[in-house]
């Protein structure tokens, strides 16, 4: 961080303060993004980092406070505004049209898009973009066709494409390998190199030490401080995130260590099923799930993991194999049989298949305990009985709910993922099958959820763990297998296995080529 | 279907007397029924309503109602009026006429026939008197009241007997309801006076006013070779086709040649004035009661249109002699033996066809095609 | 700066109402605002409306008569609605409540009251009868549901116009275009309106404590809030969806029943009196609650009953249709409108 005493910041939040109904989502916030730095935005699930960012692009309006571009007082009415004034932020949950390729999307409501241009001229555009941004995309490939990286590499696109100055990021290494990661790093620092700016919200502290000239920490919708990087330890971080002593650690040491291997409860037998674009998603997969252990799944998202998750809870039906539970072939793998056998699901998209949004927080709790009692008496469905067992998973996620009868998109991601986990893990008396369960999570909510799922294993409960993260799969698996393109490359002891080689695989490379 | 077997006590009742025609006056298929009368009503205080089937700018069957209307308008300038158009045949129609009740009105003439939509609220409103057009139930406080059109019917069908070449007539029929078969078996038979081959084929469309069905039913029976249109439709679409085509065409309601001057022949036009002014006066005076089915008849009420421009002399003269007989001596052509459509003797040789067995007429006769109940 | 106006996706109920509430009177104002214009005296009008429809025997008759069968359309297409599906063909499955009624009233002889659960039942089975090749093709084959239901509509009009002015035409009082009169009527209760508005109005509240308080209205409410969900959470989601269409089916023959043996007592061309497209906008207004169709349903047939009124206060049909259609349109705009808020940008105050 240059020393020289104030250069103007190309953005300055002052006083920023935001309230919503029960919630100070912002409190006095000063914040200041100065020219060619990349600012992180450090704060645990609900502290307040996406509201400001909100408030910053004219998705919501402040209470109090100003915010000034290039010191002067601006402000957004909508998120077009403020990329016409070069702030352009990628959200985590992408905002493309599905149905429309790349390059439909990086030109969509874009001025300088040619009026009548065919297919190919805006595909060509499409590929120069992404040479000059150093974003390897296709241009011609349909959104629904991309892994979450790919896509968000399309967003990012889209916004440097706009000119954008300020480029704000949210957490945008939750959907990525380390290998996009370390691409996206790069691309991030030409940025910047270029004399922009990058705000980029966060709560890994390693790629915040990593990639950040200055850090900027919220708690509880108040700003703790704002510090260069050179004077960080990612312990200091943890602890100004959250207020507290934070350990990572102590996760080995919770897992019990076993004499023996347990008996296979679950298995796939030669299963090959379909995506949704009906192309091979998974290809003869054989894979064996023990009770008492943690199976981790390594892979770089869109390898068929998804349909593994799906095939293993009964969501999707495999195309040939057998589907084994306890030694028996299941005839009829549906959802309703997975969760009568005890196995549950923590899905990978939990807005897409594992919640309802709009329906009430109490609806979606009792969604694997509806059909039983005390909830239901014969037809009858009991909501006093619904609220009950809601308010007790919620309790023991500990969610803090204001009622029960809002509807759950009132909650923030990090709170509907704890309360999805909690209702999973209560009918997991076989299995429970987790996928990318830390996504979107701080390192307090992961650790609890890890050790969560630490404790199912104790108890005898088979866990599948899908993951990117190699070092939470390194910390807390009994076995690992790598998947890559459908298939599954290798299933090693956890123990015996070598980081290195499973990043290898992890990116289709086995023995052959690598003596090739 | 009607034959003498099945005419109920009431029905019988009416036919008596009903011999000797003379069709001068309006024939009346059920006097009034003895009831007491409707107490006076002051001319200030008649509220006077009128409901329509149709828009009344439709140039036809509602517009002739509406200058009834207007001629009850200029003979009694201090009562109320309510007029309600486009009346469905749905239980709307019995929340207008219920409307019109609680509007206060003394008198109510619906001009189409909505049956028990109407009989739902008329029933309940015994201090009003209630007109329905084409109607067969009347009550104490109901009449119906319709137009001997069979008449004037069969003098335009001995022109078209004289001006079609092919002898193929065609019909474009709203319903298969007693005015489309009477008119039907009537125009034919004028037609078969003067050419014994010629047959009729209808097409029935299902609404009274449906430009589109009308002028597709049109062209298609032009296509099969029909040479002379006729029908019962609300509005000119047949007659245009006519024109263009280069054929003939009779219509119905009001004069409306000016939509096809060439091949207009005449229409079977319609006057309401007279029945409706001396039925608000009777119902103002105090002396009217319900019950009566009348039928006005040619010359008061339905007649032919004058001739059309290209209708030559000879054959305005073949058919108006007809008219005139009718007239005159009250001569009816509707006498037995006559055949229906099956081939089936329905009305024995010498018997002379009954207004009331004309109005209710139900079946085609033979040489008519393409209309079944 | 200018103002702007940003658009949320989530509107509160009580900024809805206020939007519509809005809305509304503007539309009577530009209503009231043209006939004045024309030289009619709108507040005469308005109260005419008011006093004939809510304050007389025969008014109230009326708006019972009306609301009848647009609390059950209206609650077809919400039912659907609840499972993200839109029922556009409600007419249809009208017109075959109403036929299957008809049929058995006409040619099935039995004492009265057995006669009217008979035709009740038929009812419901003839207008679930008639959504369900949609339902199979939905269920099946993903095939739209808007069109198949939409064009079933125009089918059962013309079976029902062939049978009204064919086979079954009334022989006797010689009506036009109608059947006989079916000789089983359901009992009134005050004046004409009949004991089929009770159950009518029944029917919403039943729905919605089903929703509730069943598994079945569990499994509904979370079929059709995510498909993927339920289906996630063992819903048998396909079966789910056919019982709903068919319920909507059969809600909507019931509509039909309830008009031929409470209010109408014969078949004809014209029985369903767009009842069913106007459930589409009972549905609309009542933005799937379906307790909110009570209320959409009786605006609407203060509107109807509105339109009649004005009839025979001399307005044509055209200009009720226009009105009618005034106050349809400024709701719709009003329920975007809700959506957006205005911003000002604020003063500088740093």
């Amino acid at each position: 961080m240059p020393a020289s005493p104030s250069p103007r910041p190309i953005v300055a939040l002052r006083g920023i303060g935001k309230v919503f109904p029960g919630v100070i989502a912002n409190a006095d916030v000063d914040f200041d993004l100065l020219p060619g730095e990349i600012h992180a935005l450090l704060g645990e699930n609900g502290a307040g980092k996406s509201t400001l960012m909100n408030v910053l692009t004219g998705i919501y309006r402040p209470d109090s406070g100003a915010i000034l571009m290039d010191g002067k007082e601006v402000a957004f009415a909508s998120p077009v505004e403020a990329i016409a004034a070069g702030i352009g932020m990628v959200h985590q949950h992408f905002k493309l049209v599905r149905a429309f390729t790349v390059a439909e999307n990086v030109h969509l409501g874009w001025k300088e898009t040619p009026r009548l241009a065919s297919k190919s001229v805006l595909e060509a555009r499409t590929r120069a973009l992404s040479e000059r941004y150093g974003l390897a995309v296709r241009p011609e490939a349909r959104i629904d066709e991309l892994s979450a990286g790919e896509q968000q590499r399309v967003e990012i696109l889209r916004v440097l494409a706009r000119q954008a100055r300020v480029l704000i990021l949210d957490e945008p290494t939750a959907v990525l390998t380390p290998a996009e990661a370390r691409v996206l790093f790069k691309a991030l620092r030409a940025f910047k190199d270029a004399g922009n700016s990058v705000i980029f919200i966060s709560h890994k502290l390693d790629e915040v030490m990593e990639i950040a000239d200055r850090v900027t920490v919220l708690r509880g919708g108040r700003k703790v401080l704002t510090e260069t990087t050179e004077n960080c330890t990612t312990t200091k971080l943890a602890q100004w995130m959250v207020g507290r002593e934070m350990v990572l650690g102590g996760l080995r040491e919770a897992i019990v260590p076993r004499s023996e291997a347990g008996r296979i409860v679950l298995a796939l037998d030669h299963v090959s099923a379909s995506d949704d674009r009906g192309r091979k998603g998974l290809i003869e997969v054989d894979l064996p799930v023990r009770a008492g252990e943690i199976l981790g799944i390594a892979g770089v998202a869109g390898n068929g993991q998804r349909e593994l998750s799906e095939v293993l809870t009964g969501i999707r039906r495999p195309d040939s194999g057998r589907i084994l539970v306890e030694g028996v072939p299941l005839d009829d793998p549906s959802p309703d049989v997975f969760l009568e056998l005890g196995v549950g699901h923590i899905p990978e998209d939990r807005i897409k298949s594992g919640i309802a949004p709009s329906l009430p927080i109490s609806d979606n709790a009792v969604m694997r305990a509806y059909g039983e009692a005390p909830i239901a008496h014969g037809i009858f469905f009991s909501p006093k009985a619904a609220d009950a067992l809601a308010k007790q998973i919620a309790d023991d996620a500990a969610v803090t709910i204001p009622s029960l009868r809002t509807p759950i998109r009132n909650l923030s991601g990090g709170n509907q993922q704890r309360l999805v986990a909690r209702r999973e893990m209560r009918i997991a008396r076989l299995a429970i099958v987790a996928a990318y369960p830390s996504r979107g999570l701080d390192v307090g909510a992961i650790s609890t959820l890890l050790h969560y799922l630490i404790d199912l294993r104790n108890q005898g409960v088979a866990v599948v763990l899908i993951s990117e993260e190699l070092s939470e799969l390194f910390d807390v698996t009994d076995r690992i297998a790598v998947m890559f393109k459908g298939r599954v490359m290798g299933l090693y002891e956890t123990k015996d296995a070598d980081l290195e080689r499973v990043g290898l695989l992890m990116g289709g490379q086995t023995q052959q080529t690598e003596a090739a | 279907m009607i034959d003498l077997k099945n005419i109920n006590r009431r029905r019988f009742m009416g036919l008596a007397g009903m011999t000797a025609a003379a069709s001068m006056v309006p024939w009346k298929v059920r006097q009034a029924l003895a009831a007491t009368p409707l107490p006076a009503v002051k001319e200030e205080d008649a509220i006077i309503g009128f409901g329509h089937v149709g828009p009344i700018s439709d140039e036809g069957w509602t517009y002739s109602h509406h200058q009834g209307l207007e001629a009850v308008k200029a003979a009694f300038p201090k009562a109320k009026y309510l007029e309600v158009e486009n009346i469905p045949f749905s239980a709307d129609c019995t929340r207008i006429y219920r409307q019109m009740v609680s509007d206060g009105a003394n008198m109510i003439f619906s001009t189409s026939n909505y049956g028990d939509l109407i009989y739902e609220v008329s029933d309940r409103a015994t201090d009003v008197a209630w007109f329905e057009c084409d109607g067969r139930r009347p009550a104490d406080n109901l009449s119906g009241y319709y137009i001997q059109h069979w008449y004037p019917t069969y003098v335009v069908g001995i022109a078209a007997g004289l001006l079609s070449k092919t002898g193929k007539l065609g019909y474009v029929a709203s319903f298969p309801v007693p005015s489309v078969f009477s008119g039907t078996n009537a125009f034919l038979m004028g037609a078969r006076t003067v050419n014994p081959n010629a047959t009729l084929q209808a097409v029935v469309i299902n609404s009274w006013f449906d430009p589109q069905g009308a002028k597709q039913a049109g062209t298609a029976l032009a296509d099969n070779g029909c040479d002379f249109l006729f029908g019962i439709m609300d509005e000119a679409a047949y007659l245009q086709v006519a024109e263009e085509r280069g054929i003939w065409a009779a219509m119905w309601n009001t004069d409306i040649r000016r939509y096809g001057p060439k091949a207009y022949v005449s229409s079977i036009v319609l006057d309401w004035k007279d029945y409706y002014v001396e039925q608000v006066k009777k119902r103002l005076a105090g002396e009217w009661t319900g019950g009566e089915e009348t039928l006005l008849p040619m010359g008061k009420g339905i007649d032919r249109d004058a001739w059309g421009e290209r209708v030559p002399a000879d054959v305005a003269a073949k058919a108006d002699a007809v008219r005139d007989k009718m007239l005159k001596e009250g001569w009816s052509p509707f006498v037995g033996e006559i055949k229906d459509a099956e081939g089936t003797v329905r009305v024995p040789a010498g018997h002379r066809m009954t207004e009331d067995e004309l109005y209710n007429w139900d079946w085609s006769i033979e040489g008519v095609s393409g209309l079944k109940v | 700066m200018a103002l702007h106006f940003v658009r949320s996706p989530v509107v509160s109920s009580a900024r809805a109402l206020t939007a519509r509430v809005i809305g509304f009177v503007l539309a009577l104002g530009l209503g009231a605002l043209v006939l004045g214009i024309a030289g009619f005296d709108s507040l005469h009008l308005g109260r005419q409306i008011i006093v004939k429809s809510l304050g007389s025997q025969f008014g109230l008759e009326d708006l019972g008569l009306l609301y009848t069968p647009l609390l059950l359309t209206g609650l077809a297409v919400t039912v659907m609605a609840r499972m993200g599906l839109w029922n556009i063909g409600a007419d249809g499955q009208f017109y075959l409540g109403a036929f299957v009624t008809t049929a058995i009233g006409l040619f099935i002889k039995g004492p009265e009251p057995f006669m009217l659960v008979l035709m009740f039942f038929a009812g419901a089975a003839g207008g679930a009868l008639w959504i369900l090749v949609p339902t199979l093709a939905k269920a099946y084959a993903k095939v739209d549901e808007i069109i198949t239901t939409l064009l079933l509509n125009f089918v059962a009009l013309l079976l029902v116009y062939y049978v009204a002015t064919g086979p079954w035409r009334d022989r006797v009082s010689g009506t036009t275009a109608s059947t006989g009169r079916v000789p089983y009527k359901m009992p009134d209760f005050f004046g004409s309106l009949h004991w089929g508005f009770v159950i009518a109005l029944a029917a919403p509240i039943l729905f919605a404590l089903a929703l509730r308080y069943t598994k079945w209205g569990y499994e509904v409410r979370l079929s059709g809030a995510n498909p993927d969900a339920a289906h996630y959470a063992g819903i048998p989601v396909r079966r789910r969806l056919i019982t709903i269409m068919l319920l909507s089916g059969a809600i909507a023959g019931i509509a039909g029943m309830l008009e031929v043996a409470g209010t109408v007592h014969r078949l004809q061309g014209g029985i369903s009196n767009n009842y069913g497209y106007l459930g589409v906008m009972v549905a609309v207004l009542a933005r799937g609650s379906a307790l909110g169709v009570i209320a959409g349903a009786f605006l609407m047939a203060l509107i109807l009953n509105a339109g009649i009124i004005l009839q025979t206060q001399g307005l044509t049909t055209s200009a009720v249709l226009a009105l009618t259609g005034l106050i349809m349109l400024f709701t719709a705009i009003a329920d975007q409108f809700a959506h957006y808020r205005l911003v000002r940008p604020r003063a500088a105050t740093a």
